[in-house]
């Protein structure tokens, strides 16, 4: 018969382990390449939010402009609401931290754009809609999962109708932010999801009309 | 990286590592895969065909057998396990027609295959003996396709390749597929000596060897996998002779199918534990087959319950979303649902499936080559085979199990 053959064993190890490897390689490119669009959106985002908040500076001091200021936050949370629906997509199954990290960051930046928006309503005394929505990240417990994704599907209803008249800003909670777990603190929340609709906190989950009793205008 | 993603990750190394071997094995030796070699001697062989209730094929098995080519087949040997049916006078009206044939009758039923071959053995004192299926059909070169093989002297034994007879019904279609891809891989099994079974339909022996495992284990439900395991453990080498083709008669009722595989899985376990200690011992029996029986279960059974565990979270999800959505009067499904964002694990999946796909068209495209008989395969019957036959082996595996727990040794 043919000749031993056993080398064939340490022959499929290296080919396995070569396509393992290359296999590795691409996917941490693929995810570094979407990290690297999230962090440009969130640059951009960094940017925009900044300004608005000089800008809350000057208004606050000259007492005028908090029509460009509130036409400014909506636009910015526009922004915001449609990065978040990209960003939801690289959710699942990512292998390294990198777009954990940037769902972070963009967390604190919506919980600071949440803090200005409070802040304008105070100093502009205006009427303006503001909806913040307060959700986990990869929930375990799939009544939670299966709540969330109402809870969008109601706030992207709301959202479509309002258009550009609505603040909506949805916000990833994560237990290690002080900042945060401080701000759902102050507003007695106890279970996420959660809407915080102009000042009304709502956490069973909504249909439009009913979210829409407590908009203003 | 959490717990899911890690099984994962070595499923895909483990299914890629067996692919990759058998690629690998395929690619060094494809152009000795119909090899055979003409016997130097006349080796004298007789064939003992088992027989209980095999009324509707047993003249055709030995007028098959009895039509073969090679000169050295001094008897064929069919032995009646007490049958309730005709059987025994199909047999007694071919004696007359067929010289070599000897029918004999067991005393009273041995409840097992193992339990005739061995009552049938004890007639023969040829240097190989043969042993074939009561609803096998062996084509007329099969034998002197295979004799050839005992020309080295360590070989014990020679199996052959099986193919199906019934092609007429979805369940007997498919099978057909699978007994292409057994006798293919089986094969490529062969090139490294690890040939784990020698299969019922025809498969011949070494008598000084048979003779010294004392024949087929009659408390074992795989016979044939136990005597191959045996004689592989005790240093002789086994082959196929894919040049070999029997024909047999595969289960068209799926209750039947089922009942063939728990048998089969169930042989499986006990010859496993039988031979337990010579996992990562002696030979390839446990440096390689052993462990690849092993793994292979092992990643079957996970396999099916993180399959479950992952299809129940989807669907219990869905569930729970549609019925809040009806609540919220609010769509049921959006574009953002269905929207795909692949991960790395998917690309692993994907590559892995296309791997496994061309694999097996090639190996189909093999057999199409070398083989008279073949019929091309409907693409159907290939997706079928690919996508729901393969996921039924862990469940088959599970009842087999559970028969093992049991201890229902019942055929």
């Amino acid at each position: 018969m043919l000749k031993s053959q056993k080398h064939v064993f340490w022959e499929a190890l290296l080919v396995t382990t070569l396509i393992f490897i290359v296999g590795i390689f691409l996917g941490n490119m693929l995810e570094k390449n979407r990290v690297e669009k999230i962090d440009e959106y969130y640059a951009q985002s960094e940017i925009s939010l900044m300004d608005i908040l000089i800008f809350q500076d000057i208004v606050k001091a000259n007492e005028t402009s908090c029509e460009i200021l509130i036409k400014s936050n909506l636009e910015f949370a526009d922004k915001i609401y449609n990065e978040a629906l990209i960003l939801s997509k690289y959710n699942n199954q990512q292998l390294t931290e990198g777009a954990e990290l940037a769902q972070k960051r963009y967390s604190l930046l919506r919980t600071l754009l949440w803090m200005n928006v409070i802040k304008t309503q105070k100093t502009c005394e205006e009427n303006f809609n503001s909806v913040i929505y307060l959700y986990q990240i990869n929930p375990k417990d799939l009544t939670i999962k299966a709540e969330q994704k109402v809870f969008s599907k109601v706030l992207e209803d709301l959202k479509n109708e309002y258009a550009n008249n609505i603040i909506l800003i949805p916000i990833a909670v994560d237990e290690s932010f002080i900042s945060l777990n401080s701000l759902i603190e102050n507003h007695e929340i106890e279970k996420l999801p959660a809407i915080i609709i102009n000042d009304r906190i709502i956490t069973e989950i909504p249909t439009k009309e009913e979210l829409k009793k407590y908009m203003k205008n | 990286m959490d717990f899911l993603t890690s099984c994962y990750f070595v499923f895909t190394f483990i299914g890629l590592y067996y692919l990759s071997l058998f690629t690998l094995i395929y690619l060094h030796n494809f152009k000795h895969i119909y090899d055979w070699k003409k016997p130097k001697k006349e080796y004298e062989l007789s064939i003992v065909i088992p027989c209980y209730n095999g009324a509707d094929g047993i003249e055709k098995t030995i007028r098959q057998l009895s039509e073969s080519d090679y000169p050295g087949l001094k008897k064929i040997i069919v032995v009646d396990d007490c049958s309730t049916d005709n059987s025994y006078e199909i047999m007694k009206e071919c004696e007359k027609k067929y010289k070599k044939l000897l029918v004999v009758q067991t005393p009273k039923n041995t409840g097992n295959a193992a339990g005739a071959k061995n009552y049938g053995a004890s007639f023969v004192e040829t240097e190989l003996i043969g042993f074939s299926d009561d609803d096998a059909y062996p084509n007329k070169d099969a034998i002197s396709k295979m004799v050839g093989f005992f020309n080295n002297p360590k070989v014990g034994a020679v199996t052959s390749r099986v193919l199906v007879q019934n092609r007429n019904k979805f369940i007997s279609k498919v099978q057909s597929i699978e007994y292409k891809l057994i006798a293919f891989t089986r094969k490529l099994f062969g090139f490294i000596d690890a040939i784990y079974v020698t299969n019922g339909p025809l498969s011949i022996y070494r008598n000084e060897i048979f003779k010294e495992i004392k024949g087929f284990d009659e408390k074992n439900l795989t016979e044939d996998i136990e005597i191959t395991w045996n004689i592989l453990s005790r240093g002789w080498k086994v082959h196929i002779s894919m040049l070999a083709t029997v024909y047999t008669t595969a289960p068209e009722k799926f209750k039947i199918w089922a009942k063939q595989r728990l048998r089969w899985n169930a042989g499986g376990i006990q010859t496993i534990l039988k031979y337990k200690k010579e996992f990562l011992r002696k030979g390839m029996i446990g440096w390689f087959i052993f462990p690849y029986f092993v793994s292979a279960w092992i990643l079957g059974i996970f396999g099916l319950g993180l399959l479950t565990y992952r299809i129940t979270r989807y669907l219990l999800t869905q569930y729970l979303s549609t019925t809040y959505s009806i609540g919220a009067e609010t769509a049921i499904l959006r574009m953002n649902d269905i929207a795909f964002s692949p991960s790395v694990l998917f690309f692993f999946g994907i590559t892995f499936l296309t791997l496994g796909i061309l694999f097996n068209l090639n190996a189909l495209a093999h057999s199409r080559k070398e083989s008279e008989h073949f019929k091309k395969e409907n693409v159907f019957d290939l997706i079928i085979y690919m996508f729901v036959y393969l996921l039924l082996y862990p469940i088959i595996l599970i009842a087999s199990l559970y028969k093992f727990a049991r201890k229902d040794y019942s055929w």
